[in-house]
């Protein structure tokens, strides 16, 4: 299984003229690695992460799941693609108020109606566990601390085994331990399961996570390395 | 787990719940209310000929409405009486005179004058006495709910209408029109309280012996009295509560005060699940996000809507329930027919879908983009 990026772009009109965001950029993703996307502010991490989420369509180029081409899926079919290949983790938790952390992480199994199977309550039993968060299940989201929710909203990417699992700046808006907590999950638990995973973020925190670092500039692959990253080099250059 | 979604949202969204719910409780209480008011009307204004126990009526030609018309000849009895099929023939007299109240005032009531109060056009439930006292001459019945009004007169008590003589021998329950109070007493007292001509009525009322084909004899009797309207009873009750309806504004003042509830209903429901749906939009971004359709999303917010309508029906109902039986026995018209019920369920239902539309539109709105900014 590979996701592959063939010379993907996206404009965007910045209200007069349209205004190139993202230039061709080719990229190949396979599983049982975690690789971080990186780069200032504006450079388009979020643009790339969201064509690759399939929640925005490329201006240009194709993107293949499996070898399948996915890019430019008509709405309802995008749609269960994200159901069935994907999990998302966002800057925010982005937990729904109302309903209960097991029913949240239950959502993401059923969005589109239906019933949640036995074994899916079980594996979210054991997915809490496994993230710290046993004894929460039965809880309101607004109880629990803001690691605490970035962790539930994992379980909810992670309770339905997606091929792709793509973060968004996962760590942001956590303290320096919980950043931690969350991207130690993030490697060990999505990594084992061997599920390609994608995190955008430009808090050098984060780099020592990383299997693979892809710099981004102004729309633009800078640099792209797999050799395991330490902080020194960074200082050296 | 949509519907699950969408019952924990109500749940938690606890300020716009409630004000979609008074939407929903305003449309079916104020409506229901109008509602039953309009029905009680209805049933006053063809109380006497609902309740007269009679198969036909025979009135003049051309009248509109049963409360007017001209008088016609007791030689019709005569005719009717010996038909096959018939079983009795009663004429009635009714008109109008001034009831001397207990203190000397005047109250305008409505004189009915029968024969045979047991058998045709009588009072048709009694509170005090029964329809023995109504034999004498000098007897006349008032009806409970106007005794206040008419100076709280006693049993046996002597006044006058229409400078008559007339004792009150019987006191009515549940007997009101829509012309307001209704006496019953002898017909020749009421012939001398609305100083007519003897030998013409009102109205003759047929009674048609068990089995027999009623259209026939309906059919027979027209043919037989080509000066005369031939009603059945319930042919001159719609045609009495239609001529009302359209000539006294009830209808349309109805139709109004009804668009209004309805209106004020379903501004508050748009208003509050609008606001509600604004605040859930990133929510409705998460779950397209996560792999839900917009269908998903319309699911969530017609489950709300629903669920919303459902406990709203169920209060509404239940304070009409109180509402109607507080009046029910008040001098307030009440009256709610059961098959009203599953239509004012099912319009408001309709209603409260509606009011739904815009935040619908809005929810359907959310982009699965939005969730990453
Ligand atoms: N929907 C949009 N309409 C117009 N311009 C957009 C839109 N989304 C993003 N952009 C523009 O595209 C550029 C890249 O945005 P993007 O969100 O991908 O950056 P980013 O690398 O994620 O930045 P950050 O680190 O601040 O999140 C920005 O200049 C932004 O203004
Ligand atoms: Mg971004």
């Amino acid at each position: 299984m590979k996701l592959v990026l063939e010379k993907i772009a996206r404009d965007f009109s910045d209200g007069r003229q349209m205004r190139r965001v993202l230039f061709p950029t080719s990229l190949e993703f396979v599983p049982g690695e975690l690789a971080v996307l990186s780069g200032p502010s504006g450079s388009g991490k979020t643009t790339l992460l969201s064509i690759m989420g399939l929640v925005l369509r490329p201006s240009e180029g194709h993107l293949f799941l499996d070898e399948r081409e996915i890019s430019g899926l008509p709405d309802l079919e995008a749609a269960d693609m994200r159901l069935q290949k994907y999990g998302f983790v966002f800057q925010q938790p982005m937990l729904i108020e109302g309903l209960s952390v097991r029913e949240n992480i239950w959502l993401a199994l059923a969005v589109q109606g239906g019933r949640v199977p036995p074994e899916a309550r079980e594996k979210t039993e054991d997915l809490l566990t496994q993230l710290g968060l046993e004894g929460t299940s039965h809880m309101q989201p607004r109880l629990l601390s803001g690691g605490m929710k970035q962790r539930v909203s994992i379980a909810r990417a992670l309770i339905k085994s997606p091929d792709v699992l793509l973060c968004d700046e996962p760590t942001s808006a956590l303290d320096a331990e919980s950043g931690q907590g969350v991207m130690g999950i993030l490697k060990r638990i999505a990594v084992a399961e061997g599920c390609i995973v994608v995190v955008v973020s430009h808090d050098a925190r984060v780099f020592p996570y990383a299997d693979r670092l892809i710099k981004l500039e102004n729309g633009r692959v800078v640099s792209d390395t797999r050799e395991s990253y330490s902080p020194q080099k960074e200082d050296a250059q | 787990m949509r519907s699950l979604t969408a019952l924990r949202m109500v749940i938690h969204d606890r300020s716009s719940t409630a004000g979609a719910l008074l939407g929903v409780i305003a449309i079916v209480f104020l409506v229901g209310q109008q509602l039953s008011i309009l029905f009680g009307l209805l049933n006053y204004m063809s109380v006497l000929v609902d309740h007269s126990r009679a198969d036909a009526w025979i009135v003049s030609p051309n009248i509109r409405n049963a409360d007017a018309g001209n008088l016609i000849s007791v030689r019709y009895l005569d005719r009717v009486v010996g038909l096959d099929g018939v079983k009795w023939a009663e004429p009635v007299l009714i008109g109008n005179g001034l009831f001397r109240t207990t203190d000397g005032s005047f109250e305008s009531v409505r004189v009915v004058g029968i024969r045979r109060p047991s058998i045709a056009a009588g009072p048709w439930r009694y509170f005090q006495s029964d329809e023995k006292a109504l034999l004498d001459l000098e007897s006349v019945t008032v009806d409970r709910l106007d005794l206040s009004k008419l100076g709280a007169p006693l049993l046996e008590q002597v006044t006058e209408i229409g400078d008559r003589r007339v004792r009150l021998a019987a006191v009515t329950e549940g007997v009101r029109g829509f012309q307001g109070t209704i006496v019953f007493g002898s017909l020749d007292k009421v012939r001398e309280i609305a100083r007519t001509p003897p030998g013409r009525y009102s109205a003759i009322l047929v009674g048609y012996n068990p089995g027999v084909d009623k259209a026939a004899l309906t059919a027979q009797l027209k043919q037989i009295l080509p000066k005369c309207s031939v009603f059945t009873t319930s042919e001159l009750s719609r045609l009495t509560r239609n001529y009302y309806f359209t000539n006294t504004g009830i209808g349309s003042s109805f139709g109004f005060s009804t668009l209004i509830a309805v209106l004020i209903g379903v501004v508050i429901i748009s208003l509050t699940m609008y606001t509600s749906v604004l605040g859930r939009a990133l929510d409705f971004a998460v779950m397209r996000a996560i792999g839900g359709r917009k269908w998903d999303i319309a699911v969530v917010v017609i489950s709300e809507a629903l669920l919303i309508t459902a406990v709203g029906l169920f209060v509404g109902f239940l304070m009409l329930a109180t509402l109607l039986n507080v009046t029910g026995n008040s001098s307030i018209p009440s009256y709610f027919p059961a098959y009203v019920a599953p239509v004012l369920a099912a319009g408001t239902v309709l209603v409260s879908l509606l009011g739904s539309v815009v935040a619908l539109r809005v929810a359907l709105r959310a982009d699965p983009a939005s969730v990453f900014h």
